[in-house]
């Protein structure tokens, strides 16, 4: 199983373009997923998720170009071939 | 991708018949009449476009679609000329500091194309104005810096069935894409909450390449050339140099545009 997971703008820097992950166990959460890469870098991590690991309100995420509500990202499960993109909005004019 | 039929979404722009070139006019516009035609041409003159905002991003918009013979440009800020402003907002200049951004605005662009029309409003687009801001216009271009004004601009383009030309930027990253009435996603589909509001850092080159590329969707819309950044969500990476798109599709749950159904052009009186 391998799913692509992007990473846009801030998170980027911070993060590493895409990453290619095979999840180890069938029924990984898109936010369990997330989390995971995201744990590679402390300040990475911190920009996405709040303390207690859930998706800062602010953040976007895609999934086969459907943007998921990420409060409900714990119940969404990732399969194979999934394109995943987490990103925050720019708001600047 | 959505792939839509582009001759469905041309309005022949502007009210009334498109209207003829001058001698001049033809001469200034030689070298796109190429690209677009005469026809071409005669659209963008006739065509109106409202600006909301004439910093960062409503500097290079505005500046190009006057070259590009745009006939009336309708555009509006509250605010004046800082200091602070002049990295990145290249229609004002050192001389302008503590002036009216839409008086120097229209100082600008009537010298950089006098066959045009620039309406200047000095105004704070809010709920109460918005409706009439933006009456008789084909398109609104987003060149706002906040997210709470930007989702009564795309309620009201979705209300009126005009496209909503959205940009945003940060530090060296920028995102736009082309909102366009009917079945395709709004402002809200794929932003549904504003991020936080901050005094945000920002080069000029970002501003310049995202205000561009709203610039040329607007042409492209109004002569009915290309594929439009409609249901793609476009991402410039200024630090890697990399551009990149990401699909987006309608939520069916949006709380602007689900269940409304597609929506055609309303006629307005001018």
């Amino acid at each position: 199983m391998s799913i692509r997971v992007r990473f846009f703008a801030r998170f980027r820097e911070l993060l590493g373009n895409e990453v290619i992950a095979e999840p180890s166990s069938p029924g990984t959460s898109l936010s369990g997923l997330v989390r995971q890469i995201a744990q590679k870098n402390k300040e990475g991590y911190a920009a996405i998720f709040d303390e207690k690991g859930a998706f800062r309100e602010f953040v976007i995420v895609m999934r086969n170009a459907k943007r998921v509500d990420t409060s409900e990202a714990d119940r969404v499960t990732v399969a194979d071939g999934d394109e995943i993109a987490v990103f925050p909005p720019v708001a600047g004019g | 991708m959505i792939s839509h039929a582009r001759a469905s979404i041309i309005p022949v722009a502007g009210r009334g018949s498109a209207m003829t070139l001058s001698e001049r006019e033809r001469e200034r516009y030689k070298r796109q009449i190429l690209l677009f035609g005469e026809e071409g041409q005669e659209r963008l003159k006739a065509a109106h476009i409202f600006i909301a905002g004439a910093g960062g991003l409503g500097s290079p918009v505005s500046i190009y679609l006057a070259v590009a013979g745009v006939g009336t440009i309708t555009i509006v800020d509250k605010d004046v000329v800082d200091q602070s402003n002049l990295n990145r907002q290249v229609l004002h200049a050192d001389r302008d500091i503590g002036r009216k951004k839409v008086e120097s605005a229209e100082e600008k662009l009537s010298a950089i194309n006098p066959d045009i029309r620039v309406n200047a409003i000095e105004a704070t687009i809010d709920k109460s104005n918005a409706d009439r801001l933006v009456r008789g216009a084909d398109g609104i271009v987003d060149a706002m810096d906040n997210f709470p004004t930007r989702y009564l601009l795309n309620e009201l383009a979705r209300k009126k069935g005009i496209p909503l030309f959205h940009g945003a930027i940060r530090g060296m990253h920028g995102q736009a894409m082309t909102i366009l009435p009917g079945d395709f996603p709004c402002l809200a589909c794929i932003f549904p909450r504003a991020p936080p509001a901050e005094v945000f850092p920002v080069v000029g080159t970002t501003p310049g390449i995202i205000g561009t590329i709203q610039a040329n969707e607007v042409i492209k819309y109004l002569t009915g050339t290309g594929e439009l950044l409609a249901g793609r969500l476009f991402l410039w990476d200024g630090i890697a140099a990399r551009a990149d798109e990401i699909a987006v599709e309608r939520d069916p749950g949006c709380r602007v545009c689900s269940g409304t159904g597609p929506q055609k052009r309303k006629k307005e009186k001018p």
